[in-house]
Formats: C-alpha cells, structure tokens, sequence
C-alpha cells in the first residue's frame, strides 16, 4: 500500500474522519466539564485551607483539604476513574459526566494549590487594609483578594488544563470513544496503526498550541493593566 | 476613649524561641487627642499600634474601646474596626479598584451608606485633598504621595473616631511627605482623634498633644511636645533625640 492509499484507509474510506470528529467533541467534552468542575473544587479546597481562626490556627475545613488532596494525588488518575466507573455511579451509564466528574475531582486537587498560590501571593496589605476598614476576612477575600488572584493563576491553571486535555485520552478505559479510542479502532479495522495514531497526535498537538496561544494573549491582556 | 492595660506581645520565632516585642503598656488615649508615637525602628511602636485595633492580637492585656474589652474574643471585631481608621506605611489601596471603589466599598457593603451617599461623601472628601480628577483611575497610576492622601480619604470615609497612622510618610519620596502631613495637619485641626507612628519630628512639635517614646516594648518617655523635645528626661530619649533632630 503506498503512503496515500493508507491515508486515504484511515482517514477518507466509509467517512472515518466523522469519528475522529465526534472522538475530539468527547475528548474536549471532558475536559471542559472536569476543567469547570477542577476551578469549583479547586478554589473551594483553596479557601479551607487557607482558613484560619482569628488566633491563625488552623481550621477543621483545613484538615478535610488537605486530606482530600493528599488523597486524590496519591493515587492513579486512570484508578480514580474506574472506581467512580465501577464503584461510586456504576449505577449511572453516562460515561460523559462520569469521567467529567471523575477528572474534576482529580484536577481540583491540583488546582487549589495553584489557587492557594495565586492568594497567597497577593500582597499581606491588601487583606489587612480590607480588615482595617471593618470588612470580614470572607467579604475582603471576595472583593479584594480573589479578583486579583486571577491575574495570577491564569498561566498555571492554563497549564492544568492542557495536562488535563491530555490525561482524558484513559477514558477509553469506562468505554467512551475519544480521541484516542477512535485512533484504536481505526488501527484494529485497517490493520494499520501509523496513520491513526500519527493523526491523533498531530490533532492533539494542534489543540494545545491553539490553546496555548490563546493563553498566551489573555496573559498579556491581563498583564495589561499592570502598566501605567 | 481607648485604654491600654497591661499589653504584651510575643512573637514565636522559627527555632521555638519568643523575642518578647511588647512588655505591659498601660497608656490611655483621650477624645481629641494626637498622639505620636516615636521610638528607634524594631522598637515595638508600630506592634503597639497594630495592637490598638487588633491588626496584632496581643498576647496578654486589654484595649478598652468606649468601656468595651475588644480583647475579648466575644465581641466583634470588625464592628470595632468601623469605627477606628488605618492609614498604612504602604497605603495598601485596593489595586483591582478605582479610587472611588477604594473609597465607596467598605461602607456601602457594611450597609453604613448607599451607593449614593457612599459617592457624594467621597467626592467631597477627594475635593478636600485635590484629588478629585483621580476618582475614575486605577491605584497603580498614582504617585506615592496621592496613594497615601486617597487611603486617609478612605478611612475619612467610614466616619471613624479614631484613626491610627503606621508610619504614613516612610514610603514616601521626601517631596511628597509634606503633601500628606498637610492632609493630617488639616485632620488634626478638625478635632479627629489620632495616633500616629512617625519618624517625622517637625510634624510630632507642630500636631501632638503627647509624644511618647517608645523603646525595647516599653514606654520609657510621655510628654508633651515642647517638654519632650525640650527636656528629655531619660538618657536613651536624649541619645535619640540627638540621632534624629
């Protein structure tokens, strides 16, 4: 078979190029969702541990934190998945929102303590300015710190969601067809894996530099209002 | 107006060690009255007065606010805070704020005033200050002797009683440390209750009713201006005395 033949057995034949379409539309499904659900979980694991007593001790929200992130990053992302596949909702056969909850909980882990970064590295001043005035320690994060959090976390959570794009390529594992799952069975029905598989990656790969340009504006934009 | 009893403060160090910052201050700070406060840096003044509105929670003594214990973990602290201002030696303006946000957020989201009144109250003080034209720009294109003009204006906005100053002209380029003084000056005037931390002695001569000397956690010197600055009494006040003057 020359080179074209095998793309045209991969890519063209009976419209194979619609399932690596729908494959992506899954793939980035799932990442959206977990991404969204990462930023809530995240952001509120952040805030618990970051709460304190007035006397600066630590809370019990505190403790569960820092219990479930210890948790979610000491163990496989691909186990977490089958546990909630099998285990926790094996009662549910909606594979979408099972994975999407599933790397939401595991991306959330990470994400607070990119969060927990972004807070603490606004300046000291600005919560104690907020106290000064009357404000609560809650209304001060809320209005004051967190708005300016942002500006901090963008490149390091743009950087979670590109790991996070990534890591759904196990989903085949709860049997959904994404991205890569398609590029296996394409290989398993034209007994050619180089053409899938090449194209999957090169799909992939052109996500993520899409995306990372857009970070890369946005990061600027924002850095915008810095300068006088 | 506020009475200071006992107050002591301990910092633990990283090697379990405690450097002991403030060793039983008993001072009380009447209605009207300006207080600065001097002293050689690391000496515990600026401790003392982060104490006066528990920015520090001491770790013995009591604050006695209007005859209410604001030690006390029962009462409300921010409540408290509404009604004693902090200016600070790094301004500390709200940066994801224009200058009129800075002003309006506290008391319209404490439910003290409407958005409108909360506005007015402001114009009219950033008048005052000639700062006016500020009102829609960002903190970061202020110079340091506005940032610090618009944060008095700021704690001005909440009504307090008292306002606590932390060093307000360190930060400052030495041109515009007589703008903000100004600002004091005009506040002092107007009666407003203050306690100031400052390295500036021409402003401690012209503005305080007492002058206290404040050294190693203590209070070792309090006067009034023209006697303190005239006829020190303890040796270390005259060694620094001659440092600074």
């Amino acid at each position: 078979m020359t080179l074209q033949e095998r793309f045209i057995a991969a890519f063209v034949e009976s419209d194979r190029w619609k399932l690596y379409i729908s494959g992506l539309g899954i793939t980035l499904e799932i990442a959206l969702f977990a991404g969204i659900i990462g930023i809530i979980i995240g952001t509120l694991l952040a805030l618990m541990k970051l709460s304190t007593t007035e006397e600066g001790k630590p809370t019990l929200p505190n403790y569960i934190a820092t219990i479930y992130i210890d948790v979610i990053r000491g163990t496989p992302s691909v186990l977490q998945l089958l546990i909630m596949w099998f285990i926790i909702m094996a009662s549910s056969n909606n594979g979408i929102l099972v994975a999407s909850l599933s790397f939401g909980i595991n991306s959330g882990a990470y994400v607070a303590e990119i969060v927990r970064g972004g807070i603490l590295a606004v300046d000291k001043g600005q919560m104690e300015a907020g106290r000064s005035l009357g404000l609560s320690k809650w209304a001060t994060m809320r209005y004051i710190i967190l708005p300016q959090a942002v500006k901090n976390v963008i490149p390091p959570l743009g950087n979670e969601f590109i790991t996070l794009i990534k890591e759904t390529a196990i989903v085949g594992y709860v049997s959904l067809t994404d991205l890569t799952r398609v590029a296996n069975q394409i290989a398993s029905r034209t007994y050619d894996a180089f053409m899938p598989l090449i194209g999957v990656a090169v799909i992939y790969f052109v996500i993520i530099k899409l995306l990372t340009i857009f970070l890369g504006k946005l990061e600027r934009r924002m850095r915008r209002s810095d300068i006088r | 107006m506020i009475s200071v009893k006992n107050l002591c403060k301990e910092f633990k160090n990283t090697d379990g060690s405690v450097t002991k910052v403030l060793k039983g201050i008993n001072y009380e700070i009447n209605k009207g009255e300006k207080i600065v406060i001097v002293g050689p840096s690391g000496s515990g003044k600026s401790t003392f007065l982060r104490c006066l509105n528990l920015m520090e929670r001491p770790t013995s003594g009591h604050i006695i606010f209007d005859d209410v214990d604001i030690t006390d973990p029962k009462v409300n602290i921010n409540k408290v805070r509404e009604r004693m201002g902090m200016v600070f030696q790094h301004f500390n303006l709200f940066n994801n704020l224009t200058v009129m946000q800075n002003l309006t957020l506290a008391p319209v989201k404490l439910g003290i005033m409407s958005e409108t009144e909360a506005k007015e109250k402001a114009k009219g003080l950033l008048e005052r200050v000639n700062l006016l034209d500020k009102a829609d720009v960002y903190p970061i294109s202020l110079s340091g002797g506005q940032k610090q003009r618009i944060a008095i204006v700021r704690s001005l906005c909440m009504n307090p009683e008292v306002i606590l100053f932390d060093e307000p002209t360190s930060a400052l380029d030495p041109e515009m440390v007589g703008e903000v003084l100004d600002v004091m000056k005009q506040l002092a005037d107007e009666g407003m209750t203050m306690v100031v931390v400052t390295h500036e002695m021409g402003f401690a001569k012209e503005v305080a009713t007492k002058v206290l000397f404040v050294d190693e956690g203590q209070i070792l010197e309090e006067n009034t201006p023209e006697e303190f600055f005239g006829n020190p009494q303890s040796k270390r006040l005259q060694e620094f005395l001659s440092k600074v003057l």
